[in-house]
């Protein structure tokens, strides 16, 4: 690449990364003032303790303003510094620089899937654990729930009828709801939950499902 | 006086009042006819006052307060002695600092037994639990009120949904009974009142 | 609680540790600058038997007590970090003052595989300037907690 006159540039600002289930993007903003200007920009990582800033393979002379960093942070029980500097032209930016971050404490765990199936007075729940982010779809899936063992769920059912909730704590992946009103809407939802430094959880998207009419009174009619 | 120079006195009966974990430091006012009083609080935990026993810690809510009691709650995040001092503020005057007369250890705060609320939804036991806070937990008892029953014992920690506890048979009648548990200190409260419910539907 | 093998703390909440360093982590991480050196290295955490345990958390807690703690307060100028240290340094003396490892000789080796481990953490710490070493313990405490978390049972 042509040298660039380093500082010639604003440096690109709030600098992060966003990550979900080991998926590890950086983000950055533009540099401020430089609206209409072809800018490109280049990532370097640097895992803490080691010795060099490397270059990432997939970031170099790009114009998007997002990086993902995910093969190169995929040690989860590594801290990642990560850097960003704009070029135009034969000018280029200071680096910006994240601050350290740490992929098994960081990451946020998203939900897992939801499967229901409806009896007549009963819903079952089966929890498929989120999936860590995988470098090729045909790579061997690794769920988050081996990598946080005592990840748990908190599920949340209402009952669209009495309008009413509650929730349950639960580690395994399924929950059998027995003796539930027939037909009768219920909707679901759920977070994963991790313990140790706080977190921002995800909850999984409401799904509704209605319990069957109950076969007595059907038989009656 | 001292030498002539009017001395503002330093506050005394420095007491601590704490109810499930929430700890309240109190003491009496000091006496100026004319101009408010404020009030600055301190502390250090056991670590301090072992390693470096000339740090104090500026409390989080009073630093300073113009009120008589201080919410040291945030400041208390161990299970060790803490001690506390106070002092007054008028103007450019400052009072000396008077001291608790015993370190506070948060697990001497009283545990009250735990507001509930029991619901049967069709034939399902759900209770609401008052929510004092993250340290606690709550250990539900229930059983089939019937002769020779057999207690079942649920742990489970508040939050703003009820939470589901057991699927029951229909038409029999369940009672419950909570205690708030806090890990923190190894102690929980005594029982709630038991409260009885009769879940729907004809007998089995 | 806390098992380290066949130490048991109880007592102490772990989540009250995460919240005191995640409250100043950015503060603090932001001051070292020698990111090619890491003190709790892979060497020193990765790998320790439950034996081990007990006796490894005992010296990094006291070194934290005794050393880190103690030294790096008086580089200390906001007010929050100074919360936070309070609030991890009382529950390291919680943690401390109730494990009791094993004096047994027939633990000696497990003992002394445990302190091989702090010694490298040690040496690394000796090795840089205090100033710096300093800032760069406090920075790691997040490594600290997250391996002790794995022996937290909720």
């Amino acid at each position: 690449a042509v040298p660039c006159v380093s500082g010639g540039l604003p440096k690109p600002t709030n600098i992060t990364f966003l990550s979900i289930n080991m998926k590890n993007v950086l983000h950055w903003n533009p540099p401020e003032g430089l609206r209409g200007v072809e800018v490109t920009y280049t990532v370097q990582y640097f895992i803490y303790g080691q010795k060099q800033w490397l270059g990432a393979s997939e970031c170099r002379s790009i114009s998007r303003t997002y990086c993902d960093l995910s093969a190169e942070t995929s040690d989860y029980e590594h801290q990642y510094y990560a850097k960003v500097k704009a070029i135009w032209e034969t000018k280029c930016s200071e680096w910006a620089e994240t601050r350290r971050f740490y992929p098994f404490l960081e990451t946020q765990v998203g939900p897992p899937k939801v499967a229901l199936t409806a009896g007549e007075k009963s819903i079952s729940i089966v929890l498929t654990a989120p999936k860590k982010w995988q470098r090729h779809p045909n790579d061997d899936t690794v769920s988050m729930q081996q990598i946080y063992s005592s990840l748990k769920y908190n599920v949340f059912l209402y009952n669209t009828k009495s309008r009413r909730m509650w929730s349950q704590c639960i580690a395994n992946s399924t929950l059998e709801l027995s003796w539930l009103e027939p037909n009768t809407l219920y909707c679901v939802h759920v977070e994963s939950f991790v313990p140790g430094p706080p977190r921002l959880t995800l909850p999984s998207q409401k799904q509704c499902i209605s319990t069957l009419e109950d076969q007595m009174s059907a038989l009656k009619v | 006086l001292t030498g002539g120079v009017a001395v503002l006195p330093a506050p005394q009966n420095l007491t601590v009042l704490s109810i499930n974990m929430k700890h309240l430091l109190m003491w009496n006012p000091v006496a100026q006819p004319r101009e408010p009083v404020l009030y600055s609080v301190e502390y250090q935990g056991e670590y301090e006052s072992l390693y470096m026993s000339h740090i104090w810690i500026p409390s989080s809510r009073c630093s300073p307060t113009n009120s008589l009691e201080c919410d040291v709650t945030d400041d208390i995040t161990a299970t060790v002695p803490y001690n506390f001092r106070v002092r007054a503020l008028l103007g450019s005057q400052t009072s000396a600092w008077s001291t608790l007369e015993r370190p506070f250890n948060r697990n001497s705060t009283v545990l009250m037994a735990p507001r509930m609320e029991v619901t049967e939804h069709g034939l399902h036991l759900v209770v609401k639990l008052e929510d004092p806070g993250p340290q606690f937990e709550f250990l539900v008892v229930y059983w089939r009120r019937e002769p020779g029953a057999t207690e079942h014992v649920k742990v489970v920690k508040s939050r703003d949904t009820p939470v589901h506890i057991e699927t029951m048979e229909p038409g029999a009648m369940y009672c419950v009974k909570a205690q708030a548990w806090v890990k923190a200190i190894g102690r929980h409260s005594t029982f709630s009142q038991t409260q009885c419910v009769e879940m729907q539907g004809e007998p089995l | 609680e806390f098992r380290f093998g066949p130490c048991r703390v109880e007592g102490v909440v772990l989540s009250e540790l995460w919240e005191a360093f995640w409250a100043v982590k950015n503060t603090l991480q932001t001051q070292d600058n020698i990111t090619s050196v890491q003190l709790l290295k892979p060497q020193v955490l990765q790998d320790v038997s439950d034996a081990e345990s007990c006796y490894l958390v005992h010296s990094l807690l006291k070194f934290y007590l005794n050393t880190v703690f103690k030294n790096y307060h008086n580089k200390i100028a906001k007010v929050k970090i100074l919360k936070s240290f309070s609030s991890l340094a009382n529950n390291f003396i919680v943690i401390v003052s109730k494990l009791q490892p094993s004096k047994e000789k027939d633990m000696l080796s497990i003992s002394e595989r445990a302190h091989r481990r702090f010694l490298l953490f040690r040496r690394t710490f000796k090795q840089m300037g205090t100033e710096a070493a300093l800032v760069k313990a406090v920075g790691e405490v997040d490594i600290l907690l997250t391996w002790m978390q794995k022996f937290y049972q909720l």
